[in-house]
């Protein structure tokens, strides 16, 4: 049988970050739940964490330096044009604990093979799932990049900044990655101003080959 | 000398797929690179925004042409999340055995893809060979060779047809064997090992700085695998192990990654055995599409405001559906649905890696990494 992280493990291990966040960041507005997932065989547990966007840096910074959360797997961004005051746009940070270490040196060339006891982990190096939830208000989606601490969150950012318009504040060399390098200032497609062809319904049967609509330019092409 | 950029790619051996890699050469050494992606962006995130969570599936195939049902099932697992929804466990060994088999037919494809790379063409067509045992069972289940459309939201189309189980022992036994014939002519070829050894150095803690993840971890000596660090699916009940490699004190080097393939391939192998041993019900059963013991019930709309995700174990590293529901036709669709690809995390860092080697280096240390442009670019 294959040595597996025990869901108990991980269960306390989500159980002491959850409780370690809530202590260090009591008043600020940031709140960490302990959440399961839902489906499939399994239901394990990851940590869910909502950050007020100007502690956002002093958090990612506490669970990178203290809490040993060395990856960062995906930044995303989502658009609520219709979510009001409160939630207009929304990013998601997906991070991961892994127990990585470069392996010991055995001969003067070689390194072992690292095998990891994962089931006999201490609390603070098992593997753990995190997700940060960050709510911006209306207007010009701005947050702090947290470029300067996962080299991985780089492209990540690059690429949320070029489909959905998020901007990360002291990002260095940020660029367009997906779209051409000559897409118009402002244009993100994953914003929800912009449809697809046949995004309603009743257009896709009435109209299914699209020679009923103009583009953008028609009126200006003579 | 004076330094200079040149343009590698869009159509180039070296790129395995459609992208550019611009790199900066004083005289033979590669002093400064920098990729240029996007070639092939079809916007499924954006697609899948308007297709409800059904017709989705089969985007996701296509998101990778070598490995389609990983991507498959690597959406499905998020979907589950979302919809919470409980899979019957003959379906999730069905899956297994679905995935892993994938998986081999992948490294089978990149290492069919690498040798010519590294001037050893003879492998390549042995390799497409060999991959042809693996998507004719696929085809018997999903019904096509390259993109399935195999998993469903609680389970899967099809259970395993009549004899699947005894041709698919017998074709790994095949490979099993065959899988000797490769090394002999692979570890044995110094040309092969004269382009592959002291090429390319990585190490663990900087490859997960950068977000590298996969077997090109693993090959850095490093016991990390998603199927067991977050397991999912049947894998704990199976007995396997992550394939280590033991790296030199530099790190791992190319051909350390061709040998964690390799030895990965071994262990889906064994996988598969084990499964098919172990399948609920018996092999020799087989039910009709829509059974219970194979397909459970999925609602079709997921309630605004819900979200699921899901880490999987693809076969070139950790690949991430984020799914927000609540999207048109109430909920029909997701609101959006974000895709995290491993080589898209992955190009940049290779990129760095070959500064300071030799221009003759890029393709050996670029193939490699098994970067596969079609997930990169989604």
């Amino acid at each position: 049988m294959v040595t597996c992280v025990s869901s108990e493990s991980s269960e306390s291990a989500v159980q002491a970050f959850v409780d370690a966040a809530n202590k260090r960041f009591a008043g600020t507005g940031t709140e960490s739940f302990l959440e399961h997932h839902t489906g499939g065989h399994h239901k394990r547990p990851f940590a869910r964490l909502h950050i007020p966007p100007r502690h956002l840096l002093a958090v990612m910074k506490w669970m990178k330096f203290d809490q040993n959360i060395d990856h960062c797997s995906m930044i995303t961004g989502i658009h609520w044009p219709e979510g009001g005051d409160k939630k207009c746009w929304e990013v998601v940070y997906h991070l991961l604990r892994t127990p990585i270490r470069n392996p010991p040196q055995v001969t003067k060339t070689h390194c072992a093979p690292m095998r990891i006891q994962i089931d006999a982990l201490a609390p603070e190096q098992t593997p753990l799932e995190i997700e940060v939830v960050v709510i911006l208000p209306p207007g010009d989606p701005k947050v702090d990049s947290v470029q300067q601490l996962w080299i991985g969150a780089d492209w990540n950012e690059k690429e949320t900044w070029d489909l959905v318009g998020i901007e990360f504040q002291g990002h260095k060399n940020m660029h367009r990655v997906l779209l051409p390098n000559d897409s118009p200032k402002g244009y993100h497609p994953l914003q929800k101003q912009h449809k697809l062809r046949y995004h309603e319904f009743n257009e896709m049967y009435d109209d299914p080959q699209g020679f009923g609509r103009k583009t953008i330019d028609a009126d200006r092409i003579k | 000398m004076a330094e200079m950029w040149i343009t590698m790619g869009p159509q180039h051996p070296m790129t395995h797929g459609l992208w550019t890699l611009r790199v900066k050469v004083d005289g033979e050494v590669v002093t400064d690179t920098e990729p240029e992606l996007g070639y092939i962006h079809r916007g499924v995130e954006k697609i899948s925004e308007s297709r409800d969570f059904t017709q989705i599936t089969p985007y996701c195939d296509r998101l990778c042409y070598a490995s389609a049902m990983t991507w498959a099932q690597s959406y499905i697992y998020a979907a589950e999340d979302l919809l919470e929804v409980e899979v019957p466990e003959r379906a999730e060994y069905i899956r297994l055995i679905a995935v892993e088999m994938q998986r081999i037919a992948s490294h089978l494809m990149w290492l069919g893809a690498y040798c010519p790379d590294v001037g050893n063409l003879t492998v390549f067509v042995y390799c497409l060979r060999d991959r042809e045992l693996f998507l004719d069972l696929l085809q018997e289940l999903g019904g096509s060779r390259m993109h399935y459309n195999f998993p469903r939201i609680g389970g899967v189309k099809r259970d395993l047809p009549i004899g699947f189980a005894q041709r698919a022992r017998a074709k790994i036994n095949i490979f099993i064997d065959r899988m000797k014939e490769y090394e002999q002519m692979l570890d044995e070829s110094t040309i092969f090992l004269v382009r592959t050894q002291d090429v390319g150095y990585t190490k663990p803690e900087e490859m997960i700085q950068w977000g590298v993840t996969g077997p090109n971890i693993r090959a850095g000596g490093v016991d990390y695998d998603i199927r067991t660090a977050h397991p999912y699916s049947v894998y704990d009940e199976l007995d396997w192990e992550p394939a280590v490699e033991s790296p030199s004190i530099k790190g791992a080097d190319c051909y350390d990654r061709y040998r964690v393939r390799m030895e990965e391939m071994r262990q889906s192998c064994a996988m598969i055995l084990e499964a098919l041993d172990r399948l609920p019900g018996g092999t020799d059963t087989h039910h009709e599409p829509y059974d219970p013991m194979i397909l459970s019930k999925a609602p079709s709309r997921a309630p605004e405001g819900s979200s699921g995700f899901h880490r999987f174990e693809d076969s070139r590293g950790e690949s991430l559906f984020h799914i927000v529901g609540g999207g048109e036709g109430r909920g029909k669709m997701p609101y959006r649905m974000s895709i995290r690809s491993p080589m898209f995390i992955t190009i940049p860092y290779v990129a760095k890696v070959m500064i300071g080697h030799k221009v003759a280096d890029i393709p050996a240390i670029m193939g490699s990494f098994d970067p596969c442009i079609g997930e990169t670019d989604r």
